[in-house]
């Protein structure tokens, strides 16, 4: 009985699965697409239109994706009623191109459940609700507002910069706080007018904005929203430069437009389709980035522009892909207090003064003393000082406070759960304190062993003696992870290389490192690299003998130029950022970040040495390995 | 953000230049309901007819579409004003609908009528940069300290605005025209009486006032803003209409407020680009954005109030003998 | 009063009640047939697009259901809008009103949400919209009251003012923490407590218990200006306010009281729509339902009454116009053009209802006033002829 029962669900499930096969294949994929505004909009609206089109197009046409469209559906009833007709008359993707079209939206779907629901700008893909059908698209618009920033700040001649913006809110607050960033670290000098319309659709409004703006002395602009032609306009008929978002303006405006970020929302629509090919309705949530689905168009047909601000566009696009750049979703609006606790100087050329780089690095990123204040305490080697210090800040009503020393991990675990309201952060290290119910503590360290790898591989190759001396402080902490890193690149160069490993028992004593590398000298070696604030004493006696230095923590090549061939850098300004970020957003901790070659976090940077070509080769060729995960750097040396 | 190293006067004066520029669009359409409404007509269509002349005007000059003279495109947005004027007459003077709800309807159908034309005719954002009228300097007077900037650099359109306000006091008070207007907006049943026909009294203002709605859209396409797109008057001509109760009727207390409602939102912009605070805390954009509709409703609230000038009979039909 | 002739006692359906629905009706076909012509230049069967655009708005239940709900706003905010005019103050000013209305009821859910039991909070959360719109429609009738400004330029301005003041709060301090926390931060509240959603009738459809709030206010807002000394003074005041005067009314208070009552109900009506629809403020909110409610009401003849088939004859409208753009995809401009067309005819229209009805009256009561239409605004003075 139970068996005929069990092969007649067989054959039903199998029926089913073949009718939805078939009728998959039969006739066309049919899309449609809900937008805020006009198809013709220029903007954001017109940019998911575009993209439906260009799939349609590229799928075969009408036969093979159908799309529907209703536009200029600002009442958010109307889009409800719009995504049910469409559901209801068995449009097989629904796209609701507009955060506020989100409640509706889930509340559809789970009545019909063989209909794919889209939105965005949302990363909500409904499965927490229980929802299999949802697809969920988010854009960091921040990201294209950045370089254009960063382009529009070289690009002023009169040093001011216009945004026209729509209201504060939505992606449009994304991209202009991106562009702040960008304009903030390219040329700090300039100054950016922003004002709000109130409104997404007036023309005439954006114009007498962007005038405004000209008069009080901008010569280039950008905004956002459909109200944009009529402030392009104005800064045209002015003379100046524009910055687009969302589509493509300079076939509008060819002599203005100087670069524009473009959303390609093509590779979510395909996606989906294939998905729902393969019997998958939702449950994806798309992140559109410079890396997948936001394109930076440079309009270098455009005359007048100096090339170094083409330069810096790519550099800056190149550097946030990689991640050494990371600009903030959010801006503070009142000034955003961080303290740092650490173990030796700001101007340590090593650990201390990368973490201290990092904030100023940031603080000029969004906006100078004005967004960030930075409050710092160097050289606490003395733990209890360094616990006192933290104390200090947490009561002073600081926003981050960080503890930047593996060693104020457990006074800060006493500390953090009486200042809940503060955000702490500790490294290097990897406990957030989660298990021990702590949700204020962020986490963060070095892979140093991966740049340390990329160091050994050119000191190999670069010794002639083939012996290389290293100058460690303890081995712990990232100096041993650097140290393992930098013996697997140079063994894995030359296997027959000799190593002079020998630690100084200390962090800070310069003319201990000095003898001790007088001594790896004395021994034949012609390359050395040293970790801790104590390798300048180090550099110097390689310097006095012509050899050469790796370095690492920090650009050590400013001092002895041509002596450092090239550092490994942490770079923590991206997790500086995200942190903020995240505490602007009210999460205080629980995250546990760690700098990579791959997230940008770690970076080789060269001296003033000449280092032949194949060294470099090589070297990139390393970093390639590693980021591609062909070469493993282990953590620990492999017992010989 | 640091604040811009611009004095005060020069803010001022940039912002008064500015606010000739942007009180243009509003002045004419003020006008042209100015007329309508001594007549005894409300026109609510305005905005939609304003709509319709930007969209005419820049089509005609662009060379994106016809790439005719700026002046070409002017008499287009006039003829296709006083079209939509025409059309209105019928409704609200033959047809004796109530006018209020006549005006939303027309606002409707120019909104529409314009996005679908210049969706089906342009295809997407039409621009005219270069081709429209353009901002004059008078020699001499335009070099002055100042008032050069202020005054004796604006585009032709805004000369031409300036000169309708006297010259519509002089119509309204010096010439028949002006007489039965009066009389045909105070007490058409006793200027019937009186053997003026009210309804061709009616249909000329009506008429007229679409002419300037037009012409009001127009120079914000082919003269403020030389671009059209979907909806670009944004509700300036409702703002027209607020306008003339601003001034009591009055085409000289309509300018006042057409130019303080324009400086005002073009201060409104200055104290955000140079984010002006208060006790050390910005001010929310939208707040700042909402100060020239406060600052209207307040400045009427304690200017001295006078109708004098209030016709009796707007938005009443006249119907003979039902009066 | 024609109204009580249209509405009263009497159930015998006459020739005049005949041509009084007929005419428009004529005139809305008209519209479509000038409609039609547009179709057509846009490349479309006219034919299939009006048969679409019925079937969106009647076609099956789910269709009559959305009608529906989209009438139940608009026929409040129609109510209230009957009161102004009535009263002789002319309201544009809803959209304001309906906004502040939503704002303060969401504000209200959201903070007495979790203190506040089951049905209470919803009455409450109503009621405070109301209270918000009625705030709101209080300024202008205070300054008109009092410093005599003129309530057509008020409202207009204190739209934009309610606009820019819910973006405001939205994008501010009542935004969802949710969109800061994700990043997004579009301008949106939270959503509201479950218990202070109204009930829905039909699920799935969105249709919900608003719409028989709709139908309770017409009731009590007829009832209120026609049978209560209240409403017959408010009634007085914009017949005439100098006769008003001579009888002893105040007549700024009942300017006032009007443009309260205006406001409340568009304040209600925000109220009606965040709960039972939309559950949450969000940019992009009854857009254009305060200029679609003016025109309800003036359909309506001014009548609350006359606002219930004429709020579902405009919902059909709006819902049918969507279904037609998504079905035969023809651009939302032109929707927008043939509601006006739909305005401008109907409104022509009503010479020929008065031609008939005065003829009829002239026979049967020949001092009996015209129709209603619109009655003269306060502000203006009565003409003797």
């Amino acid at each position: 009985m139970s068996r005929k029962f069990l092969a007649l669900i067989l054959i039903l499930l199998l029926s089913l699965c073949v009718a939805g096969l078939s009728s998959a294949q039969d006739g066309p994929v049919r899309v449609a697409i809900i937008l805020p505004s006009s198809t013709t909009d220029l903007s954001w609206s017109q940019a998911l239109y575009d993209a439906a089109v260009a799939v349609q197009t590229e799928m075969g046409g009408e036969e093979a994706v159908e799309i529907a469209v209703s536009e200029n559906t600002w009442d958010v009833t109307a889009a409800a009623d719009a995504m049910r007709g469409y559901a209801e008359e068995g449009y097989n993707i629904v796209i609701a191109h507009g955060t506020q079209y989100g409640s509706s939206l889930f509340e559809l779907a789970s009545e019909f459940p063989d209909t794919s629901f889209a939105w965005g700008t949302s990363s909500d893909a409904g499965m927490d609700a229980g929802l299999t059908n949802v697809f969920a698209y988010d854009v960091r618009a921040q990201q294209g507002g950045y370089i254009n920033g960063c382009m529009a700040g070289l690009l002023t001649e009169s040093g001011v910069i216009g945004v026209v913006g729509p209201v504060p809110a939505g992606d449009a607050i994304l991209y202009n706080n991106g562009f702040e960033q960008g304009v903030n670290a390219c040329n700090p000098a300039a100054e950016v007018l922003v004002a709000y319309t109130g409104s997404f659709g007036d023309t005439a409004l954006a114009a007498e904005t962007a005038n405004t703006q000209i008069a009080a002395g901008a010569d280039v602009l950008t905004g956002s929203a459909q109200q944009v032609p009529g402030a392009i306009d104005a800064i045209e008929a002015a003379g100046g430069y524009w910055f687009s978002t969302d589509v493509d303006q300079a076939p509008n405006w060819p002599e203005t437009v100087v670069a524009s970020m473009a959303y390609d929302f093509s590779g979510v629509i395909e996606d989906i389709i294939a998905k729902r090919a393969s019997g998958v309705n939702g449950g994806t949530a798309y992140e559109l980035n410079l890396e997948d689905g936001v394109t930076m168009v440079y309009n270098e047909a455009l005359e007048g522009v100096p090339a170094e601000v083409w330069e810096a566009g790519r550099q800056a696009e190149a550097d946030i892909r990689s991640g050494v750049v990371y600009p903030l979703a959010v801006l503070p609006e009142e000034p955003f207090r961080i303290a740092i606790v650490m173990p030796s100087a700001t101007t340590d050329l090593a650990w201390s003064q990368a973490g201290y780089d990092a904030l100023v690095e940031i603080q000029q990123q969004l906006g100078g003393e004005d967004a960030v204040e930075i409050a710092y305490t160097e050289g606490m080697f003395d733990v209890t000082a360094a616990a006192e210090a933290l104390r200090g800040y947490a009561e002073d009503g600081y926003d981050l406070v960080i503890a930047h020393g593996t060693q104020y991990g457990t006074s800060l675990f006493e500390l953090a759960p009486d200042y809940p309201e503060t955000a702490f952060a500790w490294g290097t290290a990897t406990d957030t304190g989660v298990d021990q119910g702590l949700t204020n503590i962020y986490a963060y360290e070095a892979g140093a062993e991966q740049g340390g790898y990329v160091n050994g591989v050119m000191a190999a190759m670069l010794s002639e003696a083939g012996t290389i001396g290293i100058v460690g402080p303890v081995p712990a902490g990232d100096a041993l992870l650097y140290i393992n890193g930098f013996q697997q690149g140079v063994l894995a160069t030359n296997p027959d290389a000799n190593i002079l490993l020998a630690y100084t028992g200390s962090f800070g004593d310069t003319a201990l490192a000095a003898e001790t590398a007088n001594t790896q000298i004395s021994a034949g070696a012609d390359v050395l690299t040293g970790s801790a604030q104590q390798v300048p004493g180090a550099i110097d006696a390689v310097q006095a003998v012509g050899g050469y230095w790796f370095g690492t923590q920090s650009d050590q090549s400013g001092n002895w130029p041509e002596t450092v061939v090239a550092s490994q850098v942490y770079n923590w300004t991206p997790v500086v950022g995200s942190m903020i970020e995240n505490v602007l957003k009210g999460t205080l901790g629980g995250e546990a970040f760690n700098l990579t070659l791959n997230n940008g976090g770690l970076e080789i940077v060269y001296g003033g040495v000449e280092v032949p070509q194949e060294i470099i080769d090589a070297a990139n060729a390393a970093i390639a390995g590693i980021q591609s995960g062909e070469i493993v750097v282990q953590q620990e040396l492999p017992e010989a | 953000m640091t604040g811009s190293s611009m004095t005060l006067d020069q803010i001022l004066v940039e912002a008064l230049a500015l606010m000739f520029l942007y009180s243009t669009p509003y002045l004419f359409a003020a006008l042209g309901e100015v007329f309508a409404q001594r007549s005894g007509v409300l026109n609510l269509g305005v905005e939609g007819i304003m709509l319709m002349g930007a969209f005419s005007g820049i089509y005609v000059i662009s060379s994106k579409g016809l790439g005719q003279e700026p002046m070409v495109g002017l008499l287009v947005a006039m003829l296709v004003g006083g079209l939509m004027g025409l059309a209105m007459a019928v409704v609200s003077v033959t047809f004796k609908a109530e006018q209020g709800i006549s005006g939303i309807g027309f606002t409707l159908f120019g909104l529409g009528l314009s996005s679908l034309l210049f969706k089906s005719l342009a295809g997407g954002v039409i621009t005219a940069q270069g081709e429209g009228f353009q901002a004059v300097t008078i020699p001499i007077l335009s070099d002055l300290p100042v008032i050069g900037k202020i005054f004796f650099q604006q585009n032709v359109l805004v000369y031409v605005a300036f000169a309708l306000v006297p010259i519509s006091v002089w119509i309204l008070n010096r010439t028949t025209w002006g007489l039965q207007i009066r009389a045909v907006g105070q007490n058409p049943a006793a200027a019937d009486a009186m053997g003026v026909n009210v309804d061709r009294v009616r249909y000329s203002t009506v008429i007229l006032g679409g002419v300037l709605a037009g012409i009001a859209g127009a120079s914000l396409s082919i003269a403020v803003t030389p671009i059209f797109q979907e909806n670009m008057t944004a509700g300036r001509g409702f703002i027209a209409v607020a306008l003339v109760y601003f001034g009591g009727w009055s085409p000289w207390r309509v300018m006042a407020g057409a130019l303080l409602f324009a400086i005002a939102n073009n201060l409104q912009i200055w104290a955000q680009i140079l984010d002006v605070q208060i006790v050390g805390q910005s001010i929310p954009p939208n707040l700042l954005i909402m100060a020239p509709y406060i600052l209207t409703i307040a400045v009427l609230v304690f200017a001295r109030q006078r109708k004098r000038l209030e016709p009796a009979a707007l938005t009443k039909p006249f119907m003979r003998g039902e009066n | 009063m024609m109204t009580r002739r249209l509405f009263g006692q009497r159930a015998r359906l006459s020739a005049a009640d005949l041509v009084v629905w007929i005419v428009p009706l004529v005139a809305v076909l008209l519209a479509l047939a000038v409609g039609a012509l547009l179709l057509l230049a846009l490349g479309a069967n006219p034919i299939e697009a009006y048969s679409v655009m019925l079937d969106g708005a009647f076609g099956d239940q789910a269709a009559l259901f959305r009608t529906l709900t989209r009438a139940t706003p608009l026929l409040l905010i129609a109510i209230g809008i009957c009161i102004a005019f009535r009263g002789g103050v002319i309201n544009i000013g809803a959209e304001g009103q309906l906004f502040v209305g939503a704002v303060s009821a969401t504000a209200f859910s959201l903070a007495a949400g979790p203190t506040i039991p089951a049905p209470w909070i919803a009455i409450l959360t109503l009621l405070v919209g109301f209270l918000g719109g009625a705030a709101w429609g209080a300024i202008p009738g205070i300054l008109k009251a009092r410093f005599d400004v003129n309530e057509i330029l008020t409202t207009v301005m204190m739209n934009q003012i309610a606009i820019q003041l819910l973006l405001f709060l939205l994008s501010g301090p009542m935004i969802d923490p949710e969109q800061i926390r994700q990043g997004t931060r579009i301008s949106q509240s939270a959503q509201l407590p479950e218990s202070s959603w109204l009930p829905r009738l039909a699920p799935p459809s969105q249709l919900h218990l608003g719409l028989f709030i709709g139908l309770a206010a017409a009731i009590v807002i007829y009832v209120l200006l026609w049978r209560t000394t209240l409403g017959y003074r408010i009634r007085a005041v914009g017949l005439s306010k100098d006769a008003a005067r001579y009888a002893g009314i105040s007549v700024p208070r009942y300017l006032t009281l009007a443009l309260i009552l205006s406001g409340g109900l568009a304040g209600l009506a925000g109220s009606v729509e965040v709960t039972g629809v939309t559950h949450r403020m969000v940019e992009g909110f009854a857009v254009g339902y305060g200029f679609s409610g003016i025109v309800v009401a003036l359909f309506g003849r001014l009548h609350p009454l006359g606002a219930i088939p004429s709020a579902f004859l405009f919902g059909a409208l709006l819902v049918g116009a969507e279904k037609m753009q998504r079905t035969i995809q023809v651009p939302s401009a032109t929707v927008i053009a043939l509601q006006g067309l739909v305005v401008i005819f109907v409104v022509s229209s009503e010479l020929l209802v008065r031609r008939w009805t005065a003829r009829r009256q002239a026979r049967a009561l020949p001092s009996a006033p015209v129709l209603p239409g619109v009655p003269a605004s306060a502000s203006h003075q009565e003409v003797s002829a």
